[in-house]
C-alpha cells in the first residue's frame, strides 16, 4: 500500500512536542520523588565536574594538567563521564547562574529529563518513519508510561539516559542502511561514542549491529538478492562505530586521558567482575551465583503494562510471519525441502517476497530486544539492578507494540467500512474516531499504572500479580535505593524535634543531603549513621536489609512504626520513633497515641 | 463465513484487553486496606485476645501495619520476633487479602470476627507446651551471672551501657542493658534480635565466643521441666557465605553437661533439645549455657532457651 508522502516538519514538530511534554512532565513530578542512592554518588561526582569545567574556563592549561584531571575525574571512575558533565553543567550554570530550578537537585536531574524526553520524541519518530505515525505516537506514549522507566527518567542517573542514547545509536545505524551516503555513518560513529562514555550497556550495541549486518548477509545468500549496496551501508556504520566512537570516548572522558589502556581495563572488569548485591525474588534474596535464569522475563511481564507487552509481541509474530516467511520458504527450495513443507506454506509462511526494508528494520528491533535479554539468561549476570539493566530494549518492545497497533487500527477501519457503505459504522471507518477510541483504550492502563505508582514506581507492579500487594505477597523486591526518604519528610518536618537525629538507613548521605538543600527537609534534623541514640529510624523494606529495622527495634524501644509510607496498602518506608521521645503533638492518623 | 467475522472482528480483543488492565489495576490498587484502616482491627483483636495469646498477620508484608495500629502491647518485640509458636495456647490471626499464616496450620479456629477487609480469628494451639522458665526473659542480674574461663574473667552487668548497632551489613543492636565482657564491645551477652535464613525476626541472647575458653551465662534458681530446648544462629549475614568455625553450645545443669549443640554456618535459626534426665522437674537449678569456637572471627552466635 503506498502511503502518501508525509512532512517531516510535522514529525519533528509531533516529537518535539513529546518530548517537551514529557520532560515538563517529569518536572512537574520530581518535587515529591526522594533521591535515590546511586544520585547521591553522581551530585558528588558532578560537583568535582563542576569545578574542573571552571577550571577549564578560567586555566585550560592549568585544568589540562594530569594532577588536576585526576584530582576531578577519578572521582566515581568506575562510571564514564558524559552524562555526570550534564549533571555538572545543568548544576553549574542553569541552576547556580540563571536559577532556572527551585531546587538544585532537579537540575541535576534535568539532563537526564531531557534526554529521556528525547528518548520518547526519538520513539516516535523511528515508529513514524518506518511504520507510520500511528504506530509512531502509540509506540512513544507506550514507551513514555512504562512505571519504572517514568521513574528512572527523573533521576540523575545513567539508566535512563542510556536508553535514549543507545536507540540514538541503532537508530543512526538504521538510517545509515536505509537512506546510504556519508552523514547516518557519521553520526552512528559519534553516537555509539557518545554510548561508550554514557554507561557500559552500550557494549551491546556492536553485538546487535553486527549481528543485524550478518543477518542481512545470510538473507541475501538464502534469497539470491543483490546485497552489495546494504552491505556497503552497513560496513560503513559499523566502520565508523569503529573507527570514530573509541576515540570519541577518550575525547571526553578526561580520566582515561592517561594510562588510556589500564584505566579502560580497569573501567571494564569493575562491570564485568561486579559484586553481586541482594535482591528479592518471589521470596528468595539472592546475593551469589547462580542467579534465577527467569528473572527478566518474570519481573518485564510483572512491570511492564500487559497491554504494551502483547501488542509487542503481536507485532513481533507478525514481524516474523511477514518477514521470515519467504527466506525459509527460500532455504527450503534451495535444500529441496520444498515439498515436505508445503503445508506449512499453505498455513503459515508467506512464500511472497516481503515488501522491500533495505534497513531490515524489525530484525534490528527484535535483535535490539533479544541481545539485551540474553544477558540474564546466564546465572552469573546480576540481577541487583531490578528492570533497569535491561531497558535499553523498551524501546524496541515499544516499536513492536505501535507496530501492531498501527495493523489493528487499519484492520478496525476495514472492517467498520466493510460493514456497509451507508452504515454510520461505515462513515466511522472512514474517519479518526476509531483510532482514537482503540488508542484510548490500549494507552489507558499504562498511564493510569505509571502516574499512579509515582512516587513508588519500584514498588508498582502491575495487575496481571496482583499489583504491589500482589507483588509483595509474591515476594517480588519492593523498593531498593532508599529514595522513599522523600516519601516521609512532611513527616518528619512534623515530628522531628530541633536537632533531633533521624537514622537515614538505605538513603545516602548525599541523597539526604540534597533533600536538606532543596528545603525539602529541615535543616536542623540531623541525619544519623546508626540507630543508636537516634531519635528516629528510617526502613525502607527490602529483604535482606530486615536486619535494619531488628536494629531499630531494640534500639528505639519499640516495634510499632510511627508512620508509614507505600503503595496501594503495602509498605515500603516505615518511620520508628523512639520511646524515650515525648508522645507526638498530633495524633497519629488511626487517633490512638503514638 | 463464521471464522471470517471473529477474524475480521478480532481486533476488538486488543481494546478489550486494555481496559481489562485498567479494570485490573483499580481493583488490585484498592484490594488491600490502606495503611489508617488497619485501627479497624484494634477492637476485634482486643475481643478475641487472651493473655498469652499471640497476635499473627498474613500476608507477612502486612506485619508492620498492625504494629503500627495495635502497638507494642499487643504485639510485643517478645512475639515479634518468638523463636517459634510452640509455646503459645492460641493465636490470633489478622488476615487480609485472603491469605493465611503458614505457621498457624495446625491450629483450629474458635472465633472470628470480620470487619471490613480484616478477617480476624482466634485459633488454639492443639499441641501447646507449657514454658517453666524462658532463660531470654530470665536474662536479669538478679538471677545472671556472666563470665569467661580463658583467662578467667567476669562481665559485670552493666543497665544503661552505650547502646551500639552495626547499622547497614553490620551487627545486631547491642542494648543499654547487658552484661559487658572486657576486649570489645562484641564482647556482651544481652538481649537482641537477629535475621535468621529467611530474614524473619529472633530474639535471642548475644554470646560471641572468646577467642580461648568459653562464654558462660549462668542461670540461678531456675525451675526446671522435662526438657532445655532452645534455638541457635547467627545473623544470616554472617553465616551464609559458610565460612565460618562452628560455634557450640554447651548446656550444664548443676554442674552435670545435658548436652551440646554445634551450630555450623548455613544451619540458620535451628532447634536443639535437650533432655533433663535427673534433673527434671527441679524447682531452683543451676543452669549454664557456655559457648566456644575454635576460631571466633565473626561468630556473632546468638541463642534462645527455654525449659518445659
Amino acid at each position: 500500500m503506498t502511503q502518501p508522502p508525509r512532512s517531516p516538519w510535522v514529525d519533528r514538530a509531533i516529537a518535539a512536542a513529546l518530548a517537551l511534554g514529557f520532560v515538563a512532565l517529569l518536572l512537574g513530578t520530581a518535587g515529591d520523588l526522594g533521591y535515590a542512592r546511586d544520585e547521591g554518588f553522581y551530585f558528588n561526582a558532578a560537583d568535582r565536574y563542576a569545578a574542573w569545567f571552571q577550571l577549564l574556563a578560567s586555566d585550560p592549561r592549568a585544568a589540562v594538567a594530569p594532577r588536576a584531571v585526576d584530582a576531578a575525574w577519578s572521582v566515581n571512575h568506575e562510571h564514564p563521564a558524559f552524562i555526570k558533565s550534564l549533571f555538572a553543567l545543568s548544576s553549574h550554570y542553569l541552576h547556580k547562574k540563571l536559577g532556572l530550578f527551585a531546587m538544585p537537585g532537579t537540575s541535576y536531574r534535568f539532563p537526564a529529563m531531557v534526554l529521556s524526553g528525547l528518548g520518547v520524541a526519538l520513539v516516535y519518530l523511528w515508529g513514524a518513519a518506518a511504520r507510520g505515525r500511528v504506530a509512531g505516537l502509540v509506540a512513544a506514549a507506550l514507551f513514555a508510561m512504562m512505571p519504572r522507566y517514568f521513574y528512572q527518567a527523573h533521576l540523575a542517573c545513567f539508566d535512563a539516559p542510556v536508553v535514549t542514547v543507545w536507540m540514538l545509536c541503532a537508530y543512526c545505524y538504521w538510517r545509515s542502511l536505509r537512506d546510504g551516503g556519508t552523514l547516518w555513518p557519521l553520526l552512528c560513529g559519534l553516537t555509539f561514542g557518545i554510548a561508550l562514555n554514557t554507561k557500559h550497556n552500550s557494549w551491546f550495541l556492536p553485538i546487535v549491529c553486527g549481528a543485524h549486518a550478518a543477518a542481512l548477509e545470510l538473507r541475501a545468500l538464502i534469497t539470491r538478492e543483490d546485497h552489495e549496496e546494504p552491505r556497503r551501508r552497513a560496513l560503513a556504520a559499523l566502520g565508523a562505530m569503529a573507527l570514530i566512537g573509541p576515540p570519541v570516548l577518550i575525547a571526553t572522558w578526561p580520566w582515561i586521558w592517561r594510562d588510556t589502556f589500564a584505566r579502560l581495563r580497569e573501567y571494564a572488569l569493575f562491570h564485568l567482575q561486579h559484586d553481586y548485591y541482594n535482591m528479592e525474588f518471589l521470596g528468595v534474596t539472592y546475593w551469589t551465583p547462580p542467579m534465577p535464569r527467569t528473572y527478566a522475563p518474570v519481573m518485564t511481564a510483572a512491570t511492564v503494562p500487559t497491554i504494551t507487552l502483547v501488542l509487542a509481541a503481536l507485532g513481533l509474530l507478525s514481524a516474523a510471519r511477514t518477514r521470515l516467511g519467504f527466506p525459509l520458504v527460500s532455504l527450503a527450495a534451495r535444500l529441496g525441502l520444498g515439498d515436505s513443507i508445503a503445508w506449512v506454506r499453505s498455513r503459515i509462511a508467506r512464500p511472497r517476497r516481503p515488501p522491500a526494508d533495505p534497513a531490515a528494520t524489525e530484525l534490528l528491533w527484535f535483535l535490539g530486544i533479544a541481545a539485551i535479554y540474553a544477558a540474564w539468561l546466564s546465572p552469573k549476570t546480576p540481577i541487583f539492578g531490578g528492570t533497569k539493566h535491561w531497558m535499553t530494549a523498551y524501546p524496541f518492545l515499544a516499536l513492536f507494540a505501535g507496530t501492531a497497533f498501527a495493523a489493528i487500527a487499519r484492520r478496525a477501519a476495514i472492517a467498520l467500512r466493510r460493514a456497509g457503505r451507508d452504515t454510520v459504522r461505515a462513515h466511522l471507518g472512514r474517519g479518526p474516531l476509531p483510532v482514537l477510541l482503540l488508542a484510548a483504550a490500549v494507552i489507558a492502563a499504562p498511564v493510569v499504572e505509571t502516574l499512579h505508582a509515582h512516587p513508588f514506581a519500584l514498588s508498582a507492579y502491575t495487575p496481571l500479580v496482583g499489583g504491589a500487594p500482589g507483588a509483595a505477597t509474591l515476594g517480588l523486591n519492593r523498593t531498593f535505593w532508599g529514595y522513599t526518604t522523600g516519601s516521609v519528610v512532611d513527616y518528619l518536618n512534623a515530628e522531628v524535634p530541633q536537632r533531633g537525629t533521624v537514622y537515614i538507613h538505605d538513603t545516602l548521605w548525599p541523597s539526604w543531603e540534597m533533600l536538606i538543600r532543596d528545603g525539602r527537609l529541615r535543616r536542623d534534623i540531623r541525619g544519623v549513621g546508626t540507630v543508636a541514640g537516634a531519635d528516629f529510624a528510617l526502613y525502607h523494606h527490602e529483604q535482606h536489609m530486615l536486619d535494619q529495622a531488628y536494629q531499630a527495634w531494640v534500639a528505639l524501644g519499640t516495634t510499632r512504626p510511627a508512620h508509614v509510607g507505600g503503595l496501594d496498602g503495602v509498605p515500603v518506608v516505615l518511620v520508628y520513633r523512639a520511646t524515650r521521645l515525648p508522645p507526638a503533638a498530633r495524633p497519629t492518623p488511626d487517633g490512638q497515641p503514638p | 463465513m463464521r471464522w471470517g467475522r471473529w477474524a475480521r472482528w478480532g481486533f476488538t480483543l486488543i481494546p478489550v484487553l486494555g481496559l481489562a488492565e485498567l479494570g485490573g489495576h483499580v481493583y488490585a490498587s484498592h484490594r488491600a486496606p490502606r495503611f489508617d484502616d488497619w485501627a479497624a482491627v484494634r477492637a476485634p483483636v482486643e475481643a478475641l485476645k487472651q493473655p498469652g495469646d499471640l497476635v499473627v498477620v498474613a500476608p507477612p508484608w502486612a506485619d508492620p501495619l498492625a504494629r503500627r495500629a495495635l502497638g507494642d502491647a499487643l504485639m510485643p518485640l517478645r512475639d515479634a520476633a518468638r523463636p517459634d509458636e510452640s509455646r503459645y495456647p492460641a493465636a490470633v490471626e489478622i488476615s487480609i487479602l485472603g491469605q493465611h499464616a503458614d505457621e498457624l496450620a495446625g491450629f483450629r479456629e474458635v472465633a472470628r470476627q470480620e470487619r471490613g477487609k480484616f478477617l480476624v480469628r482466634r485459633l488454639e494451639n492443639p499441641a501447646a507446651t507449657r514454658v517453666a522458665f524462658d532463660f531470654v526473659e530470665g536474662l536479669r542480674p538478679a538471677r545472671v551471672d556472666v563470665r569467661g574461663t580463658e583467662p578467667p574473667l567476669t562481665c559485670p552487668w552493666n543497665p544503661s551501657a552505650r547502646v551500639v548497632a552495626g547499622g547497614l551489613g553490620g551487627h545486631p543492636t547491642f542494648p543499654a542493658a547487658r552484661f559487658e565482657c572486657p576486649g570489645g564491645v562484641f564482647f556482651n551477652v544481652g538481649v537482641t534480635v537477629i535475621p535468621d535464613q529467611h530474614f524473619r525476626p529472633r530474639r535471642c541472647i548475644w554470646s560471641h565466643p572468646f577467642a580461648r575458653g568459653e562464654i558462660i551465662t549462668r542461670f540461678h534458681g531456675v525451675p526446671l521441666g522435662q526438657v532445655i530446648r532452645g534455638h541457635s544462629g547467627m545473623s544470616w549475614f554472617v553465616e551464609r557465605e559458610r565460612k565460618g568455625a562452628p560455634v557450640t553450645l554447651t548446656v550444664r545443669v548443676n554442674g552435670d553437661e545435658i548436652g551440646r549443640a554445634t551450630h555450623r554456618d548455613g544451619d540458620g535459626w535451628a532447634a536443639f533439645e535437650m533432655p533433663l534426665g535427673a534433673h527434671a522437674g527441679a524447682t531452683e537449678a543451676q543452669v549454664e549455657f557456655a559457648v566456644s569456637a575454635r576460631d571466633y572471627q565473626h561468630r556473632h552466635f546468638c541463642f534462645e532457651a527455654d525449659s518445659r
